[in-house]
């Protein structure tokens, strides 16, 4: 190990540091508080097609804040931002695909015949 | 992680002190013979091993295919059982693919990839270890299903209450190699689930298990070398072509794992806990194993083929005299045959009754990736058009690829029309089909490797007659035997049929094709004989004999454990025939020397980690089996694996310095092509 | 990133360390595990809407089973786990190894709540008739929770290593930074696992009067 990694980090780097700290503890809240809404939601008397697209943007939301602040993904490489992106856009189009295909109306007699 | 330990520039690694890792155990860098091949590091040393465990493998499931073949010779044979005949095509199929072509392919993976890209090693050198010994002990547990079954059949186990107590007694696997449910899974309701066969399931589905680690841990490796570790100026678009194969090979292979790991798991769940995944009297449906299995069914066909694919596009610009035709195109129609790999699964399955959406759609998407695959051929013919071809071994073995992969592609064509397909499913065509693509395209393609890069692995050239022979003896068996498949299968003749009557005209065909595959083993296995013979005795050869044009090419043969004695910067695609042929030289960084090259240290971890997984897959079948406190190997197998990680963790990297003849600034002299 | 002069650490081609990429690259992969799993959960809640049958021989409806209160709760503590990781994560790059190791301790405490949720639901749900030998809901419930349940134990078993690792005085500098950043990308992917689990599995069961999937009753297939 060389010597210089024992030296104290650079007056930017802490500055950018408490930033990120900052942040962090919005996103803490915010978590929080979409997930709580997440509870309420369900229990609401609107239509479930709403609270579907609802539901299924704010998951989307907190997946993808977790991945981009705590995860350090808008601070690092984007390289890293898009090897995860395809991969989960490949899981998502392959299983959204396969859910598709698993269709109790494919099973009906008539197809079987 | 501390390096205060480190050595003094050494020679050889003979010379160094010994040195104690953080744990106080002397680590194993000073060691020859057997201990430096179990604790090694070098990932020359690890491709060397991966390919003499493949082409092992490869003879172990080429005598399965023999004696499939010898049972099929004539109409109601009775050489092997229906039972022995089940396991033997299941056994023929998962050992070629897993414990044959993969790991050949890992080993030209291991072998090539950071000297092509100009690294001295690869990104996590002990990971690599630990993918070499994890497929190494998924292969034994894979394999010893044969030894319980050869036990059980020599009455050696009669003795044993738990074999009293046993259903069934099969203890090879005897699904096929996709080991569809149900037949795979259970029946019966409510924690009654019976099983429809012995542990030979299970001793494939741990076994599978353990290779699929070793795969990803390899894959993960090899992304991160090409991604992380070029030399100066080896941007993506100079990277040589195997290079890119090998990331999308990778890339896949991290992709398309994960399915058959949980669909395996889920297996696991249905056969040991009673699980109702694939239960069909529970509701499960079987048919989730078909598609889980061909997410990853259908990109594993890739995972073989495009390294080969790889291979051949370095041996095709060699031969020829010419730079490859079309490089870009070449490399994107790698990664769009990649990509669209994902989303065709379903052809395997047109026969389960989609609907006919889901089936038009899959179909068209099939045939959509016949069009990246036509490009290559295009681009490789482009490449031999017009150049000064010379007819070596490898170039021989290629020009046998592009061939027979084109026929198996127009047979792959054919079933992509569903229709089509609706007839020839489960017939000898399929057959014929994937023995085109895997055999007349990966094996040939492999081998060529295998000729093209030996003399550059032991420095001594094979015997060319000899190949020649083996090379004309391979492709004509080949042909032989697989050829009148297409036929025998649009007549009717239904695959993994353990025998059949006279009077359906398939006795002729049927002889012939054995007779094809007697040929095509022997000439396999005198291949094997003569690379044998070569890496011990063969000639010494000049260390770029074809007139190479990649950077390995530029180094001494064999390969010093450093690879690189400087660092290489280079200028351009081809490095090292425009370093000799065109204006751009390799440019060399001005290291090593007598401050010497950063080494990895060796390391037992790996190996002991590995050894986790092979006390783990012999323990669960023998769980299954009912064998007294198997529970107990399986418990002490995860706890070997967990205790080597973290004996790995905190051993610390270690690490020595290794002087080089080279001079500052100076490249390593070369020695130029004998001919 | 420039204080390694070791050639083991040299810079890479990308600027990426190795050890970052190479999580990354796992994690990718992690996204077709749990995609599996996932949707095989899902495939079934779609084809057999109508719950399981208990040993008793009564219909059970999963609604009836859930229970929302405990699971929003742990569901809570993870993503509170998660902040207190990144915190721990900041903590490190800053050189502040006390600072860490009390974030680090939050996690493990976090996770160690989580898995007792875990233990208690499951136990509660087995009393409840739900097993994974009695129908295919038990089945792939348990697995892809049990599945997720294991990728959560295996992080605290990680933190809590690399927690007593702290004390060795090892763990400093860029590359001890490195070592808790991974573990951190490790331990917020568990937790986008469950967000995405929390949504798909539990809360869709709750809209309307029978759930997204419906009682299925009668079943469409049998």
């Amino acid at each position: 190990m060389s010597s210089s990694s024992e030296a104290a980090p650079s007056q930017e780097f802490l500055i950018e540091e408490t930033r990120r700290y900052h942040h962090f503890i919005t996103l803490a809240l915010w978590l929080a508080v979409v997930t709580g809404a997440e509870i309420v939601l369900i229990f609401l008397p609107i239509p479930m097609a709403a609270v579907l697209t609802v539901l299924s943007l704010m998951s989307a939301g907190k997946f993808f804040a977790v991945i981009l602040w705590f995860m350090h993904l808008i601070y690092d490489k984007r390289l890293l931002l898009w090897i995860f992106v395809a991969a989960l856009a490949l899981t998502f189009a392959t299983f959204s695909a396969l859910l598709a295909l698993f269709s109790v109306d494919l099973l009906d007699p008539k197809w079987i015949s | 992680m501390s390096h205060d330990s480190h050595h003094a520039p050494v020679a050889c690694k003979t010379e160094l002190a010994p040195e104690r890792s953080d744990l106080g155990l002397i680590r194993p860098d000073r060691t020859t013979g057997w201990t430096d091949w179990l604790t090694t590091v070098d990932h020359k040393k690890i491709g060397i091993l991966y390919g003499a465990f493949a082409m092992f493998y490869f003879l172990v499931g080429g005598v399965e295919a023999l004696a499939i073949r010898t049972q099929l010779i004539r109409p109601e044979n009775d050489f092997v059982t229906a039972r022995m005949y089940n396991q033997l095509f299941t056994m023929h199929g998962t050992t070629m693919i897993f414990l044959g072509v993969m790991p050949l392919s890992a080993a030209f993976f291991n072998f090539l990839v950071p000297l092509q890209i100009g690294a001295r090693d690869v990104a996590f050198p002990r990971l690599n270890a630990f993918s070499l010994w994890t497929f190494v002990f998924g292969a034994f547990v894979l394999n010893a299903s044969w030894f319980f079954e050869f036990a059980h059949l020599a009455g050696w186990l009669n003795s044993f209450d738990w074999h009293k107590a046993l259903v069934y007694t099969d203890f090879a696997p005897a699904n096929g190699w996709f080991s569809y449910a149900p037949l795979s899974g259970t029946f019966g309701q409510n924690g009654q689930a019976l099983r429809f066969t012995g542990v030979g399931t299970d001793f494939w589905i741990i076994g599978i298990q353990v290779l699929g680690i070793a795969s990803l841990a390899a894959s993960f490796n090899f992304i991160c070398t090409i991604i992380n570790m070029r030399a100066k100026g080896m941007t993506m678009m100079r990277l040589p072509v195997f290079t890119w194969m090998t990331l999308i090979t990778a890339i896949l292979i991290i992709l398309a794992f994960p399915a058959i790991t949980v669909a395996l798991i889920e297996l696991m769940f249905d056969r040991a806990f009673g699980a109702n995944f694939f239960n069909p009297s529970a509701g499960g449906q079987p048919v989730l194993w078909q598609h889980l299995f061909w997410i990853f069914g259908h990109p594993e066909v890739y995972i073989l083929v495009l390294p080969a694919m790889g291979i051949v596009s370095e041996i095709l610009p060699t031969f020829s005299g010419k730079a490859l035709f079309g490089y870009p195109i070449i490399v994107f129609s790698g990664a769009v045959i990649g990509f669209l790999g994902f989303a065709v699964w379903s052809h395997h399955m047109f026969t389960t009754g989609l609907g006919p959406v889901p089936t038009a759609a899959f179909a068209l998407l099939t045939m959509a990736i016949a069009v990246p695959t036509g490009v290559k051929i295009f681009n490789w013919l482009g490449t031999i058009w017009g150049g000064r071809v010379r007819f070596t071994p490898p170039m021989v073995l290629a020009l046998g690829f592009i061939w027979m992969f084109m026929c198996g592609g127009f047979s792959g064509v054919m079933h992509s029309a569903a229709p089509a397909d609706s007839q020839q499913q489960d017939s000898y065509f399929v057959i014929a089909h994937f023995h085109y693509v895997l055999l007349g395209g990966v094996l040939l393609g492999l081998m060529a490797g295998l000729y093209f890069w030996f003399p550059k692995i032991f420095g001594r050239m094979p015997n060319a007659p000899v190949a020649y022979i083996a090379s004309g003896m391979v492709i004509l068996g080949f042909n032989l035997a697989f050829g009148p498949m297409h036929y025998l299968g649009l007549a009717g003749m239904p695959r993994r049929t353990h025998t059949y009557q006279a009077g359906n005209g398939w006795e002729n065909w049927n002889f012939i094709a054995t007779i094809g595959a007697y040929i095509l083993g022997a000439g396999v296995f005198i291949a094997f004989v003569n690379l044998f013979w070569t890496a011990f005795k063969g000639k010494k050869c000049a260390s770029d004999p074809w007139g190479g044009r990649t950077l390995e090419w530029s180094l001494p043969s064999p390969v010093p454990e450093y690879n690189f004695a400087q660092a290489p910067i280079v200028a351009t695609r081809d490095a090292y025939f425009e370093d000799r042929h065109g204006g751009k030289r390799i440019a060399y960084e001005n290291d090593g020397g007598e401050a010497g090259v950063h080494m990895p240290s060796q390391s037992w971890m790996p190996l002991v980690a590995s050894a986790g997984f092979l006390f783990a897959g012999f323990g669960m079948p023998m769980m299954a089996m009912g064998v007294p406190h198997a529970g107990w190997i399986v418990i002490t197998g995860l706890g070997v694996l967990i205790l080597g990680i973290w004996l790995w963790a905190v051993e610390g990297p270690g690490g020595y310095m290794l002087k080089t003849p080279a001079a500052a600034g100076s490249p390593a002299p070369v020695e130029t092509a004998a001919h | 990133m420039s204080e390694t002069a070791d050639a083991h650490d040299a810079p890479t081609s990308t600027g990426i360390d190795h050890k970052k990429l190479i999580m990354w690259l796992f994690l990718a992969s992690d996204c077709m595990f749990f995609g599996t799993l996932i949707s095989t959960h899902l495939l079934y809640r779609k084809l057999y809407p109508s719950g399981f049958t208990d040993a008793e021989g009564h219909q059970r409806f999963i609604q009836n089973l859930f229970n929302i209160e405990l699971t929003s709760f742990s569901t809570f503590i993870l993503l509170m786990s998660s902040f207190l990781m990144a915190l721990a994560v900041s903590a490190m790059h800053k050189g502040e190894i006390k600072s860490f190791r009390r974030n680090v301790l939050g996690v493990i405490f976090f996770g160690l709540i989580f898995l007792g949720c875990q233990v208690f639901e499951f136990t509660h749900f087995y009393h409840q008739g739900l097993t994974i030998q009695n129908s295919v809901l038990g089945s792939t419930f348990y697995v892809l929770t049990g599945t997720h349940g294991t990728h959560v134990a295996i992080g605290v078993l990680w933190l809590i290593l690399m927690y007593f690792y702290s004390f060795t005085g090892k763990l400093r500098g860029h590359m001890g930074a490195l070592d808790v950043e991974v573990a951190g990308l490790y331990w917020h992917f568990v937790d986008i696992v469950w967000i995405i689990i929390f949504t798909a599995v539990y809360l869709v069961e709750y809209l309307g009067p029978n759930g997204i999937w419906g009682t299925g009753l009668p079943a469409a297939i049998k």
